[in-house]
């Protein structure tokens, strides 16, 4: 279970330039659901999915995931946890061009200094699942967009985690690879993670597999 | 089991080098530039610290010369009985030397005496001696001197030009090699009697004569009971000469330091733009393996290795390309510097010195210093809110 308490985030806050991202939020996702934050952009869709993945800290509140209190862990602790729990999905799918399919997929596993058989075991699960195995030792930069995006799914999933937030997954994509990723979902769904998906892309608002659709307005929930 | 040194972090660092393999590759040319000269520079002084160290140890403690309105005269041989006397002196003996200019290749050759039963001052006259045939005319050729007579087609003998105009054919015996090349490279040895005619010199003179002193703490006072036994010589100690000899090395030297500033100037320009912060790209790689579960002790070791690496690399090349240029090559252009005294310009080969502490130096200048200047800017962007990849 996801909990954000009483959550203020102010980027800058000793500047004059400070930005108010987040005002007192309160919001709970139990485990499972398929949650859409829907809002403009700047609206703090993106800053929520940051504080769950204890990429930034809340300037007052905290967040707490599984009872584990991530808006207060030092470095060490956040980056395992991040590791372990959460596999995030970019808009702009932040793979490393010049990485093959299979470098890419395997980055969130290089701390982890595993044993070879161990990655390759991993790596294979997820090059199956999300239909990319063909293209493993492709150079990211020649693939198309959709399969770009089901690299960086792939990555977000080698470590089997619990919560998948993705942001504005569908903003570079078509309408069919588009409803491509929706699939996908659907998948993670059914192998119960808890979804967070950023939005304002109206394809997702009135899908089956959503449970709640959470407007957001300047930093306020509404 | 887990592997000490993490494969795929090695794999990712390299990766990253060969990424922006431009870049790496413009960094890895500059360092190795730099840490080529630098380190030719110290091999060189090196190598003539250690030549002009082991002349000046194979130099007599004392050597006396007559002076005559200043300009140095030759000396009567049978001073040499008279300073034998003087309590601490433990030989003393003639010395018939001079220079022989060999106006074909346009160089100065020193001709030195010796006497077959005598105690030679140096231990390359004493192996010259042994070979060389004191029945007839010849003589024993450094390696400096056997070079350019070779390239003038002397191969069996030589005819040297006398004073009053005549020949004296002098057979060439073979080569001798001293201590060290500066000592040796452009001496001929032949016998005293062979040398006194090429210079003119009658049987009673020498040029100067040398005196070994047992005790070192006497040769100061050895030195001035000659020079009042003598009041017309120039005494001159073998501290005198180290003096003379380092005032030569410390004025080259200061080439060299111009060269080791410039060189590290240059250095701390690239240390300085590397410490002035991370690019936007690199602070968004950072980001993104934040987000992904790498911690700031990931990015940091991922950053050692890459700067490790290209730091590394670049000091062997440039202490593989040195050793190449000053041992193999006889460091053309940079050796002339120092060795612009010598009396025979033909070109000799630097005594191999290898120093620990040099290497040592030169590594603890670049690697480190690049390391953490990598490292420093890579810990600034580590530590901030990696949020940014997600906005």
């Amino acid at each position: 279970m996801i909990e954000l308490k009483n959550i203020t985030k102010i980027y800058e806050e000793s500047k004059e330039s400070s930005v108010t991202a987040l005002k007192n939020i309160n919001l709970t996702i139990k485990e499972g659901e398929l949650v859409v934050l829907r809002g403009a952009s700047g609206s703090g869709k993106s800053t929520i999915l940051s504080l769950i993945a204890s990429l930034a800290k809340p300037t007052s509140g905290e967040v707490v995931v599984d009872e584990l209190r991530v808006s207060k862990l030092f470095d060490s602790f956040a980056s395992a946890y991040r590791r372990e729990s959460i596999g995030m999905i970019f808009q702009k799918y932040n793979l490393i061009p010049s990485l093959s399919v299979s470098e890419n997929i395997i980055l969130p596993l290089v701390p982890l200094n595993l044993h070879v058989k161990e990655v390759e075991d991993k790596l294979l699960s997820v090059l199956e699942k999300f239909h990319i195995a063909h293209k493993a030792s492709a150079l990211v930069k020649n693939l198309s967009g959709g399969e770009q995006q089901r690299v960086a799914i792939a990555r977000a999933n080698i470590n089997n985690p619990k919560i998948i937030l993705a942001d504005e997954p569908t903003a570079n994509l078509d309408e069919k690879l588009s409803l491509h990723f929706i699939e996908i979902l659907r998948e993670l769904k059914r192998d119960g993670k808890t979804i967070i998906v950023a939005t304002h892309d109206p394809l997702f608002f009135d899908l089956d597999i959503v449970d709640r659709v959470l407007e957001i307005n300047h930093g306020v929930l509404l | 089991m887990r592997a000490k040194i993490n494969i795929y972090l090695l794999e990712y660092a390299i990766s990253s080098l060969l990424r922006q393999k431009f870049k790496t590759l413009f960094t890895v040319l500059v360092l190795s530039a730099l840490i080529f000269l630098l380190t030719s520079v110290f091999f060189i002084a090196n190598s003539i610290k250690y030549e002009l160290q082991s002349t000046v140890d194979a130099l007599p403690e004392i050597i006396v010369q007559k002076l005559g309105g200043g300009r140095h005269y030759d000396i009567v041989t049978s001073a040499v009985d008279e300073i034998l006397e003087i309590t601490g002196v433990g030989s003393a003996s003639a010395r018939v030397w001079g220079y022989y200019y060999f106006e074909n290749a346009g160089v100065n050759f020193t001709l030195v005496g010796i006497d077959e039963f005598e105690e030679q001052y140096k231990k390359s006259f004493a192996y010259a001696a042994k070979e060389l045939d004191f029945s007839r005319p010849t003589m024993m050729l450094g390696e400096g001197v056997k070079s350019v007579m070779d390239k003038n087609y002397y191969k069996e003998y030589f005819n040297f030009i006398k004073p009053d105009g005549t020949l004296k054919r002098v057979d060439i015996g073979g080569v001798f090699s001293g201590d060290t090349e500066l000592e040796s490279n452009d001496v001929i040895v032949m016998s005293k009697d062979d040398a006194r005619e090429i210079f003119n010199m009658s049987e009673n003179m020498a040029t100067d004569i040398v005196v070994k002193v047992a005790n070192e703490d006497e040769i100061a006072t050895v030195a001035s009971k000659i020079k009042l036994l003598y009041p017309d010589v120039r005494v001159i100690t073998k501290d005198d000469i180290k003096i003379s000899y380092q005032n030569i090395f410390d004025y080259k030297s200061g080439i060299f330091l111009t060269l080791f500033v410039v060189s590290l100037f240059t250095f701390f320009i690239i240390i300085y733009d590397k410490l002035s912060g991370l690019s936007s790209e690199e602070r968004r790689e950072i980001g993104v393996l934040k987000a992904i579960g790498w911690s700031v002790s990931d990015v940091l070791k991922e950053k050692f290795y890459e700067s490790f690496i290209v730091s590394f690399f670049s000091y062997m090349s440039g202490v593989v390309l040195a050793l190449f240029f000053v041992y193999i090559l006889k460091a053309p252009l940079l050796q002339n510097i120092f060795t612009g005294y010598s009396q025979l310009k033909t070109s000799f080969t630097l005594s191999f010195v290898f120093d620990m502490q040099t290497l040592a130096l030169i590594f603890f200048l670049s690697v480190p210093i690049y390391v953490a200047a990598t490292i420093i800017p890579s810990y600034r962007g580590a530590t901030l809110d990696a949020d940014e990849v997600m906005r």
